[in-house]
């Protein structure tokens, strides 16, 4: 068990991982040979931040777009719906 | 190695069926309650019906007549009683199930002075002796180029796109590549995907049509004035983990496999052809399953993240997930699952062997929960006003 990964990354060009338990705030993971210290308590299959994003930067998932982060996002931080914006079914 | 046949049951036309359903069919909202009463009294029979069979308008009106007269000559039906409140609406339901060689009967409310007992004891009747009929009908082996799948999500997770989602594209490639067909329809959840489809198109036209399609949805959610998130993605998906509509839709999509698109389905129509094909419809399951049924579909994939029981009522419907506590927690629900892939213990080709597996056995008469407890139905969606 102790090689099962706690993150996993769909795409090289992800900026965010999908974690594969719950993990705790202060935990150090090891995704893709790199540490990332996670920031907040974040749930089984939500999402992390690889790397900081700004505000307006596009959060990529599976080498694609889903959504802009609505502020600044640090490395390590709980990604969803309180940081990101969804860019359809808006008004032009 | 998997079979390259399943047990199933010949027709005079069309598709073979995974199943041999006596149908007890109300046209009209009046006559529903009835065909529910005739259905409960009888051995296997199954009761579908609609809150509202008259009033359509337009668009409406063409789905409706389109999906009845489907539901009545569905592959996996041998036999259909046809109730509604006059002759007008229940002679052309009739007249498909008879032109499709079912056994078919027809009863209106007109023609029993109104009397909603006498219209259920012929019913019943004539119901009776159609069962008794069918159970002569022994399964024959059918290629697998008989399979049509209907392939849903509903109540995902992330656990969805990353697993179980890719895990039924890998079974629909398996399908169409046999000579089969395989549909996806929901087309808000094309939102932030329409790439991974439209790339697939078997022709530009058909990229196009998809393409318009999915903003035609998005059009629909701005003109209301709600916001995408809590509605699709609900509440349900949001805090099991998945944040957008794209976020959903990449997942989504992986439904499809890799096969070329041959073409944008409307509700309930039947595709032209065998391959995989790609249905214009709202995401809500009930609404969702049964423009697959209506299409001819004789066995739907139904993955979930978090859990769903229902199932459609004429497509045997596996539910499947990749979700290790959902797939400890709900074992009279999951007719397949596959945590140990999204654990890293089982690789994503073993697991689809499996599936594959398990679609034949289903299509062979091993049964779905959803069939064994009844947890199922057939919803015509609807698109305007009644008058």
């Amino acid at each position: 068990m102790k090689d099962r990964l706690d993150a996993h990354i769909l795409s090289e060009a992800d900026n965010v991982a999908t974690v594969l338990r719950a993990v705790k705030a202060g935990e150090t993971l090891v995704i893709s040979n790199r540490l990332i210290q996670v920031m907040e308590d974040i749930p089984l299959c939500h999402k992390l931040a690889l790397g900081e994003l700004v505000a307006g930067s596009a959060i990529v998932k599976y080498g694609a777009v889903i959504g802009n982060a609505k502020r600044l996002i640090s490395t390590g931080e709980h990604v969803h719906v309180h940081n990101v914006e969804s860019r359809r079914g808006k008004k032009k | 190695m998997t079979s390259s046949h399943f047990a199933g049951f010949e027709r005079a036309q069309g598709r073979a069926g995974t199943r041999n359903h006596t149908l007890i069919l109300s046209v009209t909202g009046l006559t529903t309650p009835t065909a529910r009463r005739v259905a409960d009294r009888l051995h296997g029979a199954i009761a579908l019906g609609t809150p509202h069979g008259s009033g359509h308008l337009g668009h409406d009106a063409a789905i409706y007549q389109r999906c009845m007269k489907a539901l009545a000559s569905h592959p996996n039906v041998g036999a259909v009683v046809v109730i509604g409140a006059d002759s007008m609406k229940i002679d052309p339901v009739v007249a498909a199930a008879d032109a499709a060689g079912r056994f078919v009967t027809g009863l209106c409310l007109d023609d029993h002075g109104h009397d909603a007992i006498l219209l259920a004891d012929r019913a019943h009747r004539m119901a009776a002796g159609f069962i008794k009929e069918l159970s002569k009908h022994k399964r024959q082996p059918i290629p697998l180029d008989q399979l049509a799948l209907g392939l849903e999500c509903g109540r995902s997770d992330p656990s969805s796109g990353l697993v179980a989602n890719p895990l039924v594209g890998l079974t629909a490639d398996a399908i169409v590549d046999a000579g089969g067909t395989a549909m996806i329809g929901e087309t808000t959840e094309w939102l932030g995907a329409e790439m991974l489809l439209t790339n697939r198109a078997a022709t530009p036209e058909i990229a196009d049509a998809i393409g318009a399609a999915a903003l035609r949805r998005e059009r629909m959610a701005i003109d209301a004035g709600i916001n995408l998130t809590y509605n699709n993605p609900s509440l349900t998906n949001i805090q099991a983990g998945l944040t957008t509509i794209e976020e959903k839709s990449l997942g989504a999509v992986a439904k499809s496999g890799s096969r070329p698109v041959q073409g944008l389905l409307d509700y309930g129509e039947s595709p032209a052809g065998a391959g995989l094909w790609v249905m214009d419809a709202p995401a809500y399951a009930p609404d969702s399953l049964t423009g697959f049924t209506a299409a001819g579909c004789n066995l739907a994939l139904f993955t979930t993240g978090v859990g769903n029981s229902y199932t459609s009522a004429l497509m045997p419907t596996i539910k499947l997930t990749a979700n290790t506590e959902t797939a400890a927690r709900l074992q009279c629900q999951l007719d397949f699952v596959a945590p140990d892939v999204f654990s890293g213990l089982e690789n994503m080709d073993t697991a689809a062997s499996r599936l594959l597996t398990q679609i034949v056995g289903t299509a062979s008469g091993e049964l779905t929960w959803g069939e064994i407890l009844s947890d199922y139905d057939e919803v015509i969606s609807r698109f305007g006003a009644s008058l």
